[in-house]
């Protein structure tokens, strides 16, 4: 669809600028506080340059994630290490067998954030786009470019991942906790 | 209808509300029935409540804010306005400042120019014959060369406005001619407004 330069800016004012919020967080989230504005302002800079392209039949926070993952992708990702995720059985899912003990207290803001930067980082994308944005495992799909099943996986190993790591940090008050022997263990 | 198994593996299906109405109606008899997975299902949403109001925290600054919309939406954004703009504000300082001939030639071209864009048409126009170079000297102090190289004869219009005369055979004489100074003349040609120039065709003296 072709548009005028009014119309068009007008278009993405309405459909993509009140996202801008939401991206922030999950940039954050993915780069830190020091680099977020920068994979913001490059995220919205690209989604102006193809907008275009963008179906407005589709959900337009969901294809700017798309964007944001893809620039985060290219220029923060490929220089940080980190372990590739171990995708045979990628589509298992474990049952819930080991969650009745309590793990959660009113205040873990602080050791959530800590758990939730130490989780491998298409964990940490699933569950921020499911749990954060709330967006369907078909969007989730589609932004992460991978089948369903993957991201009923991630999120499965992911939240369970997570609460191992909260609960590890919140039994380690007091002392110094080493979070990288909590990491990356087989689930 | 489900048993702990059953649930306990759709339970992020069931959270997420990915579950079809037939299954969650199912998982919901369950757990009305079963304490154990209601406990889990309870952790499980205190972990995403967590995660929500962990990550919803932070807030974009109005700085970040202000630099999106000015790269995207703003009309500076916008090349086919600034980048020409820009480019002749360029061209015409660099101009100005470093060379006075070509600062000149640049002159007469945007001169040249005006007169290509204006809505030039034939008219009829009256007003008071007047020396330009007296007028300018008289409101901003201008050194007028009249006293020895002659008056300069205008048009000034009812509205105080002053056109000046394009060189031809038939304008020389409102030009040079000061003898008719103060007289009211109608002039018959063409009107170039941004350039506040008249072409005469021919002119007669009221």
């Amino acid at each position: 669809m072709l548009l005028g330069w009014t119309s068009r800016s007008r278009h993405f004012e309405r459909d993509a600028l009140p996202h801008l919020p939401a991206l922030y967080r999950m940039a954050r989230q993915l780069v830190g506080a020091e680099a977020a504005d920068d994979l913001v302002q490059e995220t919205f800079l690209r989604a102006w340059k193809y907008f275009e392209t963008f179906d407005s039949a589709t959900n337009c926070r969901a294809w700017l994630f798309r964007i944001l993952r893809n620039v985060w992708i290219s220029r923060w990702r490929k220089s940080r290490l980190e372990l590739p995720l171990t995708e045979t059985g990628d589509e298992q899912i474990e049952p819930y067998y080991d969650w009745e003990d309590e793990f959660l207290r009113d205040e873990m803001s602080v050791e959530v954030e800590r758990a939730l930067s130490e989780l491998p980082a298409d964990y940490r994308l699933a569950i921020l786009l499911a749990d954060v944005e709330e967006l369907t495992y078909q969007e989730i799909a589609r932004v992460m470019e991978c089948p369903i099943g993957t991201v009923m996986s991630r999120l499965n190993r992911g939240r369970k991942m997570l609460a191992r790591l909260i609960r590890a940090y919140a039994e380690s008050t007091g002392s110094n906790p080493k979070p990288e022997e909590f990491v990356r263990r087989k689930p | 209808m489900m048993d702990c198994k059953n649930i306990r593996e759709v339970l992020d299906l069931y959270v997420d509300g990915e579950l079809s109405p037939e299954a969650t109606a199912q998982a919901e008899a369950h757990l009305q029935e079963c304490a154990s997975c209601r406990r889990t299902v309870d952790r499980l949403n205190r972990l995403r409540q967590a995660v929500k109001a962990t990550v919803g925290q932070y807030q974009p600054t109005s700085q970040l804010v202000a630099r999106v919309r000015q790269s995207t939406i703003s009309p500076w954004a916008r090349p086919a306005i600034w980048v020409p703009a820009v480019a002749v504000a360029v061209l015409i300082i660099v101009l100005g400042l470093f060379s006075p001939q070509i600062r000149s030639v640049a002159a007469s071209e945007l001169e040249v120019a005006a007169f290509h864009l204006d809505d030039s048409r034939a008219t009829v126009m009256e007003g008071k014959l007047l020396c330009r170079d007296c007028l300018l000297k008289e409101e901003y102090g201008y050194q007028a060369m009249c006293p020895t190289r002659g008056h300069h004869g205008s048009l000034q219009t009812k509205d105080g406005k002053i056109w000046q005369f394009l060189d031809g055979q038939t304008s020389e004489e409102l030009i040079h001619n000061s003898k008719l100074l103060g007289r009211t003349v109608r002039i018959h040609g063409r009107c170039f407004r941004r350039a506040s120039s008249i072409e005469v065709d021919s002119y007669e003296v009221l």
